[in-house]
């Protein structure tokens, strides 16, 4: 997707629905909170400025396992969003033996969105945060 | 567009309203509340005894754990939290979801009305 603003990001996103604030991401994402750029024209065409894996929710000790694979099927450059108190660090559930207490145990994070869930436009400004500067470089 | 209001925010502390009677610390279900204090002696004159009183050092809310329920801001006895309009940013460092007392007094500073 391109997501608006200055300067326009191209991102892909790859949702690891994984408990509530999955719901909370495909809500900002429909709502108009993650405001879209139409494609440029024909030939406009530029790559990816970078993939991002957006672990949303809990990550039980079950799916480990299947994280750590969705991350290494991302191509360069690629990055982590932990998206919600339970991806940060387990949440509510941070002293169960079946949940993972932060999903940087596993996967290097490139930003902490804070929450319980997160406020639908830290969304935007998480990828901000993550491709802001590598954007900034691309021509539009 | 910005986050249709009203919204969960942050959560911001009066550190001259704070007792440090670790009300907040006990209920929060998430523990994601710290909080460091030290006893003074208090004498007054004509008091048979001195009086002891707590002095707050210390207060961080981890806002990688906290769940915005607010049971903090329902149980202080002395209104010290408030919920501010403001939000912690998203951040790269693992250790930058922990709050303290600088920032926390900073969005005391403008709370919401909610």
């Amino acid at each position: 997707m391109r997501l608006a603003g200055e300067p326009v990001i191209v991102v892909e996103l790859t949702h690891l629905s994984l408990a509530c604030c999955a719901l909370e991401v495909e809500a900002a994402l429909r709502e108009g909170l993650m405001p879209e750029e139409p494609d440029g024209p024909p030939g406009a065409a530029r790559d990816v400025d970078g993939h991002v894996l957006l672990v949303a929710g809990t990550v039980t000790e079950a799916l480990v396992p299947a994280v750590r694979a969705a991350w290494e099927r991302l191509p360069e450059p690629r990055f982590v969003m932990s998206f919600g108190a339970c991806a940060n660090s387990g949440g509510p559930y941070w002293d169960a033996s079946t949940v993972r207490s932060g999903v940087d145990r596993d996967l290097p994070v490139g930003a902490y969105v804070p929450g319980c869930p997160p406020r639908p436009d830290s969304l935007a400004a998480a990828i901000r945060s993550l491709l802001g500067s590598t954007a900034q470089r691309m021509p539009a | 567009m910005m986050t249709p209001e009203p919204a969960h925010g942050a959560i911001g502390l009066d550190p001259q309203a704070c007792t440090s009677c670790m009300l907040c610390v006990r209920e929060c279900p998430t523990w994601c509340i710290e909080l460091g204090s030290h006893t003074e002696e208090v004498s007054d004159p004509g008091a048979r005894r001195p009086r002891t009183v707590n002095v707050l050092d210390s207060f961080a809310i981890d806002y990688g754990l906290c769940m915005y329920c607010g049971i903090c801001i329902e149980v202080c006895p002395f209104d010290a939290l408030a919920w501010s309009p403001d939000a912690a940013d998203p951040t790269a460092d693992p250790g930058g979801l922990v709050l303290g007392i600088d920032q926390l007094r900073g969005w005391f500073a403008t709370p919401s009305d909610s």
